[in-house]
């Protein structure tokens, strides 16, 4: 089945800029880099037939940049590329505006390049329709290390009905923490970090941490849901999660990439499964919360804070397991069978 | 890196802002015509840095003596958060002999040798100079860094270029600085650069490049901090852009007729937003946030009574001090 399909892209100006490029030799992915990846991507789309891409806009200079390449000769088969008629605010409602816009005009997928903080906005917002992600940030878990060519083909297929979406795709653990209702919401882990600085953001002095929750925990990971990774590997699609207890004095040691470059040596207190809709209560009194990586918001002593997980995060679309739907199902191929 | 001083850098940043503020007021004072640069107490072009505040303070706390900054046309955040003296440097700015330079340089051009802390009109000329004075630490054998501060539409220069490829070839230790104001006198940076954060052009030359948003201190505090700890320990240079804010004009007297945003430019003032987080934290108080604005007060009005009290440089001493 083809439809007139369209595709919605979320593309971060801001993401992999952080203190970690100096603290941790992160990457460097420029915004010409986002821009040839998005000009990938549409090739990607395009070959799936795509009709209509429909993309954020921002003052950072990837809408521009992109923008600039569709006028080009070169881009004369690309979909037709519109940008969402939004305010700048230079924040994260950038985001959040946009993905609400592109669901109103009925994309049939949702192709996201940022980071974990970037994929974390997307909590509550995108629904039933899947979310394919590009890593660009500094430290990533969350968004796989495809290349976007190849995301535009898994996108495509799934937004023009050439693959049944339900064989591709797996909805997305979550965290919430809550001090009394939800206060923010995590994809990957939530961190309770000693001291009152949110500053940079990026969390990256393994002394500050005190416990870590995890949707998932994969061995070859980066970053801190490679402390659960290293201790229990836990996957993405089942449906519990850790609760990393740590101690410095603790003789249990697991050495980890905390971040890219940096490699540090963590005492473990105690490492336990964290089940779906299990509210746990953290056990510092004062402190600043991590989610996703990002040192976001303060609290002090006598303010009660609880995470729990649940299985209500965005529908993430599987590249991997798409295109091998496509090839299945003969989608890749024209002419002559070539299955027998 | 240090202890975090938030309300030493509060107090920095006030003192600042009262700085740029008092001398907006004296410099247009006495303007007859208004246009007319050359007339009034304060000769010559003004360019203030009200808004610029977290740059300054957020590097200059991780500085110690010997450390050395070039600043560009506007400099007197970073003079003043480097420990340059407020009357001598005001002095100069009035043009009297009691001045960093006898008189003879003006707000552009303040040096300070005892501070290692100069400044110029030229864009980006103090970049090369930098590599200079990081140049001379390294071969010294001491761990001081060198400053480079720059504006974004300096980026485009072939001297930012020139010294970002040197300090990679030569590892020097010297971090470059990039106040991104959004505004090159008045020129947009996307119609002037390709590539929306010059955060990205040191992945060119192997050197780390950072991006600090919102005008944050604490996040220009701690970006800083690791970039500064990085080249005294002998692992190269760095660079960092503030995403910061001009809060007054290009030059006093700029209209800013071409600012499409300046309805919105108080709203985003650093200082009042830095003063509600240190109240959040219990850490600043009314009483604090009255006496930390009267000290500076008065420091800033002592320094201006100090200008007007010196002499103006007598015409047969036009050519001391002097060269070129």
């Amino acid at each position: 089945m083809m439809r007139n399909a369209s595709v919605g892209i979320i593309a971060n100006p801001a993401s992999s800029r952080d203190i970690r490029r100096i603290v941790a030799r992160g990457p460097a992915t420029t915004t010409n880099d986002k821009i040839n990846s998005l000009a990938r991507l549409m090739e990607g789309l395009a070959a799936t037939g795509v009709k209509r891409v429909v993309s954020m806009s921002d003052a950072g200079g990837i809408a521009q940049g992109l923008a600039a390449i569709a006028q080009k000769p070169s881009a004369s088969h690309w979909p037709d590329l519109d940008f969402v008629d939004q305010e700048i605010t230079h924040g994260p409602t950038d985001t959040i505006s946009a993905v609400r816009s592109m669901r109103s005009q009925n994309v049939g997928a949702i192709v996201v390049l940022g980071g974990d903080g970037t994929n974390r906005l997307l909590l509550g917002e995108t629904g039933g329709t899947p979310v394919a992600s590009i890593s660009t940030g500094t430290n990533n878990a969350f968004p796989r290390h495809d290349e976007p060519t190849v995301v535009g083909f898994a996108a495509g297929y799934v937004a023009t009905g050439a693959i049944d979406s339900s064989t591709c795709t797996y909805r997305a653990k979550s965290l919430g923490v809550m001090d009394g209702t939800q206060v923010m919401g995590a994809l990957v882990d939530v961190a309770i970090v000693d001291g009152d600085r949110i500053a940079s953001g990026a969390v990256w002095d393994a002394r500050s941490l005190r416990e870590i929750f995890l949707c998932f925990a994969e061995a070859d990971a980066v970053g801190l849901s490679s402390v659960g990774g290293h201790l229990r590997p836990t996957s993405r699609e089942e449906p519990q999660g850790l609760h990393i207890r740590l101690d410095d004095s603790s003789p249990v040691r697991v050495t980890v990439p905390i971040a890219p470059g940096l490699v540090r040596e963590l005492g473990i207190a105690s490492v336990s499964t964290l089940e779906p809709q299990a509210e746990i209560r953290i056990e510092s009194e004062a402190g600043v919360i991590s989610v996703d990586g990002e040192r976001s918001m303060r609290f002090v002593s006598g303010t009660e804070i609880s995470v729990s997980l649940d299985t209500n995060g965005p529908l993430v679309l599987d590249v991997q397991r798409a295109m091998a739907e496509a090839a299945n199902t003969t989608t890749t191929t024209k002419g002559e069978d070539t299955h027998g | 890196m240090g202890e975090l001083d938030r309300l030493a850098m509060y107090t920095q940043m006030v003192r600042i802002r009262q700085y740029e503020s008092r001398i907006m007021q004296e410099y247009h004072a006495d303007k007859s015509p208004a246009w007319d640069i050359g007339a009034g107490l304060i000769p010559g072009e003004m360019h203030l840095a009200a808004g610029q505040e977290p740059a300054a303070v957020g590097v200059c706390a991780h500085l110690k003596k010997g450390d050395a900054i070039t600043a560009p046309h506007r400099p007197h955040h970073f003079a003043l958060a480097h420990g340059v003296d407020m009357n001598k440097m005001t002095a100069e700015i009035y043009g009297r002999t009691g001045g960093l330079c006898k008189g003879k340089g003006g707000h552009m051009h303040l040096f300070d040798p005892e501070n290692h802390f100069s400044c110029s009109g030229i864009i980006a000329q103090g970049l090369p100079v930098a590599c200079g004075q990081a140049l001379a630490f390294q071969r010294k054998g001491t761990d001081n860094v060198a400053i480079a501060v720059t504006g974004e539409g300096a980026a485009n220069q072939g001297a930012f270029h020139e010294s970002l490829n040197l300090a990679a070839v030569w590892d020097l230790p010297v971090i470059f600085v990039i106040e991104d104001n959004d505004w090159a006198i008045s020129v947009p940076k996307d119609a002037s650069t390709a590539g929306a954060s010059n955060a990205d052009r040191a992945a060119g030359y192997g050197m780390p490049g950072v991006r600090v948003e919102d005008n944050d201190v604490e996040a220009m505090y701690e970006a800083a901090g690791a970039a500064i700890d990085r080249a005294r320990a002998g692992d190269g240079p760095s660079l960092i852009e503030i995403h910061t804010l001009r809060l007054f004009g290009h030059f006093e007297g700029d209209a800013q007729a071409y600012r499409p945003e300046l309805a919105t430019v108080n709203e985003r003032d650093p200082i009042p937003k830095y003063a509600a987080t240190l109240q959040e934290l219990g850490e600043l108080t009314d009483d604090q946030i009255a006496s930390i604005q009267a000290d500076a007060d008065a420091e800033v009005d002592a320094a201006i009574e100090f200008a007007k009290a010196s002499p103006e440089p007598a015409p047969e001493d036009a050519l001391l001090h002097v060269f070129a």
